[in-house]
């Protein structure tokens, strides 16, 4: 098993918003999709999950509503608002752009300088 | 939207999701962490006991919501009051005298300032009340008396073409009487410009106000109501408009009602105002009508509108010399100003005072604090000990302080409604009759400030003295009570300061007192006891045929006699005088230039000229010190003869031999077709005698010379008649008025010119600001004086009940009980003693500043009277609650541990 990796602060309600992104989702669902994606390597606290998630809706990012699972029980499911959307995109832009530039001050060797 | 429904949208929007809702998500998400624990083969009861750990309680996961949302500081605070309230319910005794000293403090402070409020800040209801001016000249020999000058109508007219003006104002006032009703009613008339709608831009509370074309062919026969006239006259009928009031026999058609808020008025509150255009069609009004005021355009300023009009006011000099002084310059007054001067004094030393006693108040809560929280160490050593920061025990004793301060801050504030009004009733003369006490947005947002800075004030102290206890040392057991407690510097400074600004309200009150005692002893020359002044209008204006009836000066002078026996008779009834409108002390008589002989005629020294009957010095008992008074036949006369003061005859004549003088008054003639005037009346008269000195310029104010002539050498149509009675003479205006309505049946009497002399004195307005300041500094101080007390008491009671075992050991091992009452009162008695002598010379310091602003001399006397009373009851209230340390019994005293 490949060694599990520990979220930056503030990159968990990144992840939330794109886990719903790909369609409605209940909470525990989001959960089990981040893991999913991340090929079961991301240790999530499911303490700190909730409190993201009740922020982002407070803040109008995603929008929760109840309806039934797919085992017949009644679950609330969270879709991205079009906040949501624009705040993924500035998001995911900022943080590839950032991730691009710590890569490549990392990748410099001394000689390239 | 009712209230409660606006409260919980207002709710829904602040915590959108409610607890169950949170609470079944959280459900679902557990039992389905549950079942894919399950599906991976781990046992149910194992399976449910990993997921309950792994996301928590389903109950506090609403709590994490809140938090998420940003609640928490919220939830903390609120927790924190309802503690702090329910530590109030807990501790009854506590919670009265803590929330009452601040009570007192606030109410009072609020109510001052709500009165500078309605007073000095929004005193007049009208738009762009500051750019409203009062023209006046100054005389330069008398610069500190302002004169009024009214205007012609060409005058005013000029006026308003002025550069400066953005519109002037015209009015004057007239006893008019409301006639067609069983008895006449006498009724104070105000006549305004037309243009007095948009003027005063009041919103009139029925109806219109006055408008331009109300001028319209001599005047529209129009009238609106005052508030409080329309309240009394109408009993507040809102149907009131286009109803017909008949006055003076002419009917007029009510037009409008004027709201509450507008009271209008010279010299008194005008019950109806009419269009100004109707004075030329009435009789008893002089050529010159029209009292201006200005109001500026925006953004001129007070020199520069000065600067603009005086040269206009020159002009109307010249057409007018007689009513100009030689040297003169006009001043535009803002209209605050008559009542800025010492109001704003009065009122901001009244603002000092009740700040002191918030103060007072707070110092007083910080002690019962601290002595309450030394029973509380126990409780806050276990908070910080599981983990409370201090900064959060801080917090939480802040927030009770400012419960205990919002408490207060309620009953201050409905208090405040009432004391508000005190000061209107005591001086009501030295306020203006708009100013409206209310409670409203910047008052309740000033007391609720207050509120807030008082609590975080009285309560930081203390906070931080207990927070400070490490939970270490606090919690192995309670304090063994035979080892003295450590001083308590911080009780004793607060004490201290006490006990010095109680010291220094009371001696304050001492020297308003002192000073308002000394006013009342100064001889006023004339005796105001039992009697009473009845003003009556002589006005048959309108019908000429009974205007023609009292026209002439003799037929006048027969129908006054005539009335003057008709009330001799009445029962009770010991003197009845006759005086003209002037003629009531203890301001009386009208300024006027005289010659006395021997001198040139270019020397006009004035003096006040006094028209009355030979009775009026025995109706007021004024004592004739030399030569005779006149006699009916003189009286009739009116002409060759004068009675001088005592202070006539110093300043203008030697003493000795100022029987025989001649002088005159060459200003003394008829000024209209209204007033009568005899045939020699600005003739030389001779001094017949030399009456004593009565005040006529103010209670406290020097005797001004003055010069008594017979009423009947110059008559306006208005009578004063001084009546002495044996008893209260209010008991008996009922009879007085049948008496002069069997003269003449519709003969009206003028409420406002009907007072009794004690009255007048009363209102005078050096009399009626000491009264306020004695009464209201007395209150003050003995509100003080009982926080301070009440805050001592506390003290002692406090430290007492903790040293009990301390004391019980110290009187077994045979300490004589002076010893143990001296330990037990001796912070108390000494901070006492040392807030004295700091009162003291804080009094020495402030009581010069202080006896300027009150206008009197500020009192050694007072000083230590109040010290003496503040020791002797600190001393009390040190040494009742200090009994119980030598009543203790050592054995009861050694249980407690």
């Amino acid at each position: 098993m490949t060694k599990p990796v520990e979220l930056p602060q503030g990159t968990l309600e990144m992840l939330i918003l794109k886990a719903v992104s790909l369609g409605p989702l209940h909470g525990y669902g989001i959960l089990l999709r981040i893991q999913q994606i991340s090929g079961e390597r991301l240790e999530i606290l499911q303490g700190s999950f909730y409190t993201a998630i009740y922020r982002l809706e407070h803040q109008g990012l995603i929008k929760g509503k109840w309806g039934e699972s797919e085992n017949n029980r009644r679950a609330r499911f969270y879709s991205l608002t079009a906040a949501g959307t624009r705040q993924l995109k500035a998001e995911t832009a900022k943080w590839t752009d950032m991730a691009a530039v710590v890569a490549g001050i990392l990748a410099k060797k001394a000689d390239e300088i | 939207m009712s209230l409660l429904a606006a409260i919980r949208k207002l709710w829904h929007a602040i915590v959108p999701r409610t607890h169950s809702d949170v609470e079944e998500e959280f459900r679902s998400t557990l039992e389905a962490y549950q079942e894919d624990l399950i599906r991976q083969g781990v046992p149910e009861e194992e399976a449910r006991r990993k997921a309950r750990i792994a996301l928590g309680q389903p109950a506090a996961q609403f709590e994490t919501y809140r938090d998420a949302i940003g609640l928490r500081l919220f939830d903390e605070l609120s927790g924190d009051i309802r503690y702090g309230l329910r530590a109030l319910r807990r501790n009854p005794g506590f919670a009265a005298v803590a929330v009452l000293s601040l009570a007192l403090g606030i109410g009072a402070t609020t109510a001052m300032f709500s009165l500078i409020y309605a007073v000095l800040l929004h005193p007049f209801p009208y738009a762009g009340a500051n750019r409203i001016m009062n023209p006046v000249f100054i005389d330069e020999q008398h610069p500190d008396e302002p004169l009024y000058f009214p205007l012609s109508k060409s005058q005013f007219d000029d006026l308003r073409l002025a550069a400066p003006v953005d519109s002037p104002l015209g009015f004057d006032n007239a006893h008019l009487e409301i006639t067609g009703g069983a008895l006449p009613e006498g009724i104070w008339g105000i006549y305004l410009t037309e243009n007095a709608g948009t003027f005063f831009g009041v919103r009139p509370l029925l109806g219109r106000n006055l408008e331009p074309t109300d001028a319209e062919n001599g005047g529209h026969s129009v009238v609106v109501l005052n508030y409080r006239f329309w309240q009394r006259h109408f009993g507040g009928d809102r149907h009131i408009i286009g109803r017909m009031l008949e006055i003076d026999h002419a009917p007029y058609t009510i037009i409008g009602v004027m709201p509450r808020s507008f009271a209008f008025g010279v010299q008194g509150v005008g019950d109806v105002y009419l269009p100004a255009s109707l004075m030329r069609g009435l009789a008893n009004v002089p050529y010159l009508a029209y009292i201006p005021w200005i109001k500026l355009r925006p953004h001129v300023t007070l020199a520069a509108a000065n600067a603009a009009l005086e040269p206009i006011v020159r002009q109307f000099a010249k057409e007018h010399p007689e009513r100009f002084p030689d040297h003169w310059h006009l001043a535009l007054q803002p209209i605050i100003v008559p009542f800025q001067q010492n109001t704003g004094r009065t009122l901001t030393l009244l603002l000092a005072g009740v700040v002191l006693l918030l103060i007072i108040g707070c110092a007083n809560c910080s002690i019962l604090l601290l002595a309450r929280g030394r029973t509380r160490r126990h409780e806050l050593a276990i908070r910080s000990a599981i983990g409370a920061s201090r900064w959060r025990i801080v917090r939480q004793l802040l927030v009770e302080a400012v419960v205990i301060a919002c408490t207060g801050a309620v009953l201050g504030v409905a208090a405040s409604y009432w004391l508000a009004k005190l000061p209107l009733l005591l001086s009501p003369d030295s306020f203006p009759a708009e100013s409206l006490i209310r409670i409203n947005a910047p008052i309740l947002a000033f007391s609720v400030a207050l509120a807030l800075l008082c609590g975080i004030l009285f309560g930081l102290l203390p906070a931080l003295r207990l927070s400070r206890h490490d939970s270490a040392r606090m919690l192995p057991g309670r304090e063994i009570g035979v080892v003295a407690a450590p001083p308590k510097h911080r009780w004793s400074v607060l004490i201290a300061a006490q006990v010095a600004l109680t010291l220094l309200l009371m001696a304050t009150a001492g020297t308003a007192i002192r000073s308002f005692l000394q006013l009342t002893q100064i001889p006023l020359g004339y005796d105001p006891a039992n009697v009473m002044t009845i003003g009556i209008p002589l006005h048959h204006a309108h019908d000429p045929g009974e205007w023609s009836r009292i026209q002439p000066r003799e037929a006048r002078t027969a129908y006054i006699e005539q009335i003057r026996e008709k009330i001799a008779f009445v029962p009770g009834v010991s003197t009845v005088a006759v005086g003209d409108t002037d003629a009531t002390p203890p301001y009386s008589g009208v300024e006027k230039y005289f010659n006395v002989d021997g001198t040139g005629d270019r020397e006009q020294p004035q003096a006040r000229v006094m028209l009355v009957d030979q009775g009026y010095f025995a109706a007021l008992r004024i004592h004739l010190l030399q030569g005779r008074l006149w006699n009916t036949d003189e009286n009739t006369r009116g002409d060759f003869i004068a009675v001088v003061n005592h202070a006539f005859a110093t300043r203008y004549l030697s003493s000795s031999n100022a029987l025989g003088r001649q002088l005159r008054i060459p200003g003394l003639t008829s000024r209209n077709r209204y007033q009568v005037a005899s045939a020699h009346s600005a003739a030389w008269r001779q001094i017949i005698g030399v009456v004593g000195d009565a005040r006529n310029d103010g209670v406290d104010r020097p005797i001004v010379p003055a010069i008594y002539l017979p009423y009947t050498t110059v008559m306006s149509p208005f009578v004063e008649f001084l009546v002495r009675t044996q008893g209260d003479p209010l008991t008996s205006l009922r009879s007085i008025r049948a008496a002069i309505a069997s003269v003449a049946s519709d003969q009206q009497i003028s409420n406002a010119d009907t007072f009794t002399l004690s009255e007048a004195v009363e209102r005078d307005a050096q009399y009626s600001r000491q009264r306020l300041f004695s009464i209201l500094f007395g209150v003050f101080s003995a509100m003080a004086l009982a926080l301070a007390l009440v805050g001592i008491f506390s003290l002692v009671s406090y430290s007492v009940a903790q040293r009990t075992a301390e004391f019980g050991v110290r009187l077994a091992l045979g300490a004589p009980s002076v010893h143990v009452l001296w330990v037990a009162t001796r912070i108390a008695l000494v901070s006492a003693g040392a807030g004295i002598v700091m009162g003291l010379a804080m009094d020495s310091f402030f009581g010069a500043i202080l006896a300027h602003w009150m206008q009197s001399a500020f009192a050694a006397r007072s000083l230590f009277a109040a010290a003496v009373l503040l020791a002797l009851s600190a001393l009390l209230s040190c040494l009742l609650p200090a009994r119980h340390a030598i009543t203790v019994s050592p054995a009861e005293a050694l249980r407690y541990e």
